[in-house]
């Protein structure tokens, strides 16, 4: 059953003073299916805070719709299993850690003998359970992001949407929100978030969607999407004492012992791997240099700079649809 | 697309029971607006404290004030319902508005003119103008304003003339105070003087309508003040020689004239010895 | 539902409440008027009256300023500054936001204007001049502020902080001028001039009828009937503008 479904939704943009439409999505089709983890990956400007505010019920769109859990979006009660932490958030500076939990909580319609146990728990999930007294204003970025988590997860939600979750976080940060966003799916959760840190994605995704300028160009498990791509070399990095030259593969650099060696098919690797199994040689890491999503990402992206007739097209476009968008 | 425009219409019965609502509070408002007129007290604007303090309090706008207090005044008393309007006329225009600003030179006049030709007194404008005139000497208007007043409602004509004068004192002066002045020092009976004025005013003027009525009223004074003259000759020679002259021309020997004067016309006075009146034979051209 | 007015209304008090701007105007309007003593000086014989239209004034001003400049901070730069979005993405009607934002105000301005209210009238008590109808005045000042904050709201709905400021104060000073309209109305000769004036007469907040300061600073008896449509023409606009303020708020795009 799908969580979240967007059907041919097409979302523009006008400025009040011009009469021109900004198309920022157009005909985009979506579907989350439940307990996945989805990645929703592509350029600044794409518009992907563009889907997930008309996702929540935020933004309206000019056409298609928009359903969670088989309601309208634009209906409040479809939001009721769902949590949300929007980029870059902003919230009330004056209130305490504690107090902003609560207040959200209570906005859920939980009561209080459990309502305070709640917060409590979740302060202790997201490792501020010691500053839960001290007003947001005082926070870091790191710990804004961590009561934001904390917020999304107030009512228990089945969908989670987060918006760039893991922006501005040092790798421990990233590392703790990666290990959230499984804990979720291993609880039966779904958990949408869009990102452009693409090696994250490969690593927690179950299936990716790729926005560039307003249309998908790409949707399906990490792997499918690269299906086909098989490693065009691997970059062996070893350390050889001995004379004897490598039996293949060519030396990319080399620094006193250690050597970087390029080998072309797996026939070779292999051999290469076999011929270190020797004294005096040392196999530090084997590398595939295979195609990641950023190199499709950047072949879709840089794929639609060819310039095409028409006004709306274009690097002038592109700029102004970044602009506007998302 | 059809979707979303409808959803986008829900919004309507919200906005129209809103509309409804403003509707309804409109009818609040008539009958709150019928309490008030029932029971319509005194004006509020009675109460102000004093324009001095108004003008401090009002932080630098206190032009802006005054016109404002200035256009209420004006609409108050253009409200003929208001009976006891003119209660607080000096209060209001002499006390705060022209305190706030003295130099409104409207609000002196209308005030003036409501104190005098609605509210009957003359006197309190004449004391509102009197203020005007002392701040702002320049403003020949506010004296001429007062001399007119003098001359047309308590046909004070010596005053009146005391206020054409300081009016002429002013560098800009419309030159029709002049006549104004001239006349006014007739009426108040110094011929001589009057007639030195227009005399002045027949050679100073460039304008050839003025000219003539200067000439008009040099005419009509000659006549007036040579009549006299003869007349009070005459009547001296009467009683010193006992009988009427018998010529006009008897007086000069007697030393009573030092000449005989003609008319303006040139032709002699007509002299009618039996009763001893001295005439003139031509029309006065201001028949008075 | 109520329960999630009842929160957004406690949060946006604790918000005012933690807010420099509130204090900052409410000492200064408590410092100006324990100041009237001291401008009384500057009159001769009526400093009672003095004493209370400037306090009833500095009340009025600064309660207009409070519902206005706290009316914009708490909605429309909330709106303005993304505060808002996880608000909205919880399971509540965007009216509920509306009303719990209003409901939050109200609140604050209670407290503000009692405040005020107080320390003026413990000052005229002190004077020994104090006067019940005073309390009536501040009261209906108070209702007043309702009015403005609910025009407040609606503004800050529609556009920035700075535009919507301005508007709310543009209507207020337009909602104390409404009286002249009638004057106008006797003047204008064309019909439909008297029916453009006689619209907007009724349809612009008419924020004189909650004046009673000239009656009151006099003793004037004040008819139970002023008071009466005024408290229900209050009901029924500002819950007109409320609405309104709803029904903008529910189709609004949150860039």
């Amino acid at each position: 059953m799908a969580v979240l479904d967007l059907s041919e939704v097409s979302k523009s943009y006008r400025t009040h003073l011009s009469v021109r439409r900004y198309w920022i999505l157009r005909d985009l089709s979506l579907s989350v299916r439940e307990g996945e983890i989805f990645g929703f990956i592509g350029p600044n400007g794409a518009g992907k805070t563009t889907t997930i505010k008309l996702a929540l019920g935020l933004l309206f769109p000019d056409g298609g719709t928009v359903e969670l859990f088989g309601q309208e979006a634009s209906r409040p009660e479809a939001r009721r299993h769902v949590g949300f932490l929007p980029e870059n958030p902003y919230f009330y500076d004056y209130l305490t850690g504690f107090e902003f939990l609560d207040f959200h909580a209570r906005l859920f319609g939980i009561r209080s003998p459990g309502r305070r146990r709640r917060v409590l728990d979740l302060l202790e999930r997201v490792g501020l359970a010691n500053r839960a007294d001290r007003q947001l204003r005082l926070y870091s970025k790191g710990m804004l992001q961590r009561i934001g988590l904390a917020q999304a997860l107030v009512n228990d939600p089945r969908l989670v949407i987060l918006d760039e979750p893991m922006s501005g976080l040092d790798p421990i940060g990233r590392r703790e929100v990666r290990d959230l966003i499984l804990d979720l799916k291993a609880s039966g959760r779904t958990v949408f978030f869009s990102t452009h840190i693409l090696s994250d994605t490969e690593m927690i995704c179950d299936r990716v969607g790729m926005l560039v300028k307003g249309s998908l160009k790409a949707v399906g498990a990490v792997e499918d999407l690269l299906h086909g791509e098989t490693p065009p070399y691997w970059e062996v990095a070893l350390r050889w004492q001995g004379r004897e030259a490598l039996p293949c593969g060519r030396v990319v650099s080399c620094r006193e012992d250690r050597l970087l060696v390029r080998v072309e098919s797996r026939p070779d690797l292999h051999r290469l791997l076999a011929f270190l199994d020797r004294p005096g040689a040392t196999l530090v890491s084997v590398a595939p240099a295979r195609r990641s999503l950023e190199d499709l990402l950047l072949r879709e992206v840089r794929g639609d700079v060819v310039p095409a007739a028409g006004p709306e097209s274009g690097p002038q476009a592109e700029e102004e649809g970044m602009r506007h968008a998302g | 697309m059809k979707r979303a425009r409808a959803a986008r219409t829900a919004g309507a019965p919200l906005a129209a029971t809103a509309g409804g609502l403003i509707l309804l509070a409109a009818l609040m408002q008539m009958r709150l607006d019928a309490v008030v007129r029932a029971g319509e007290g005194p004006s509020p604007l009675l109460y102000l404290p004093s324009g001095r303090y108004l003008k401090v309090v009002s932080l630098g706008f206190d032009p802006i004030l005054a016109d404002a207090l200035y256009l209420w005044s004006i609409q108050y008393y253009s409200n003929y319902r208001i009976e006891d309007r003119y209660s607080n006329l000096e209060h209001i225009y002499k006390d705060i508005i022209t305190e706030i600003d003295p130099h409104h030179l409207d609000a002196y006049l209308t005030g003036a003119l409501i104190m005098s030709a609605e509210a009957r007194r003359p006197d309190l404008a004449l004391a509102l103008l009197d203020k005007g005139i002392e701040r702002n000497p320049g403003a020949w208007i506010l004296a001429f304003d007062a001399g007119y007043l003098c001359y047309q409602d308590l046909r004070d004509y010596a005053r009146a003339g005391a206020y054409f004068e300081k009016a002429l004192r002013a560098p800009d002066v419309h030159p029709q105070v002049r006549r104004f002045s001239a006349e006014m020092t007739n009426r108040a009976g110094d011929r001589r003087a009057s007639l030195k004025e227009w005399v002045a005013i027949h050679q100073t003027s460039p304008d050839d309508y003025v000219r003539t009525i200067a000439w008009n009223h040099v005419h009509d004074l000659k006549v007036q003040i040579d009549l006299e003259d003869l007349t009070f000759a005459v009547a001296a020679y009467r009683s010193r020689a006992g009988r009427l002259p018998r010529r006009l021309d008897d007086l000069v020997p007697a030393g009573l004239v030092s000449s005989v004067p003609l008319d303006p016309e040139e032709r002699p006075y007509e002299y009618e010895p039996v009763a001893g009146r001295v005439a003139y034979g031509g029309s006065r051209v201001l028949g008075r | 539902m109520p329960g999630r007015i009842l929160a957004i209304a406690l949060n946006t008090f604790r918000e005012a409440i933690r807010n420099r701007i509130l204090y900052l105007l409410l000492a200064f309007a408590v410092a100006l008027i324990l100041c009237a003593r001291a401008l009384s000086l500057m009159t001769v014989g009526s400093e009672e009256k003095i004493i209370k239209d400037f306090g009833l004034a500095t009340i009025d001003v600064f309660g207009v300023l409070t519902a206005v400049l706290l009316g914009i901070s708490l909605v429309s730069r909330e709106i303005e500054r993304r505060t808002v979005l996880v608000l909205l993405a919880k399971p509540m009607h965007r009216a509920e936001f509306v009303i719990g934002k209003y409901c939050g105000l109200v609140l604050t301005l209670l407290v503000n204007t009692a405040v005020m209210g107080l320390s003026f009238f413990g000052l005229l008590l002190a004077l020994g001049i104090a006067d019940r109808a005073i309390l009536l005045a501040v009261v209906m000042l108070f209702l007043q502020f309702l009015l403005i904050t609910a025009l407040a709201i609606l503004f800050s709905c529609l556009s920035n902080p700075i535009v919507s400021c301005m508007l709310t104060l543009a209507l207020y000073v337009i909602g104390h001028l409404l009286w002249s309209f009638d004057l106008l109305k006797a003047r204008i000769t064309s019909e439909a001039g008297r029916a453009i004036c006689t619209l907007l007469y009724y349809t612009l907040p008419n924020l004189g009828n909650f004046d009673i300061k000239g009656q009151v600073v006099h003793g004037l008896p004040v008819p139970a009937g002023v008071i009466g449509w005024a408290v229900l023409y209050l009901a029924l606009y500002g819950t007109g503008v409320l609405l309104l303020a709803c029904a903008v708020f529910r189709r609004k795009e949150l860039q």
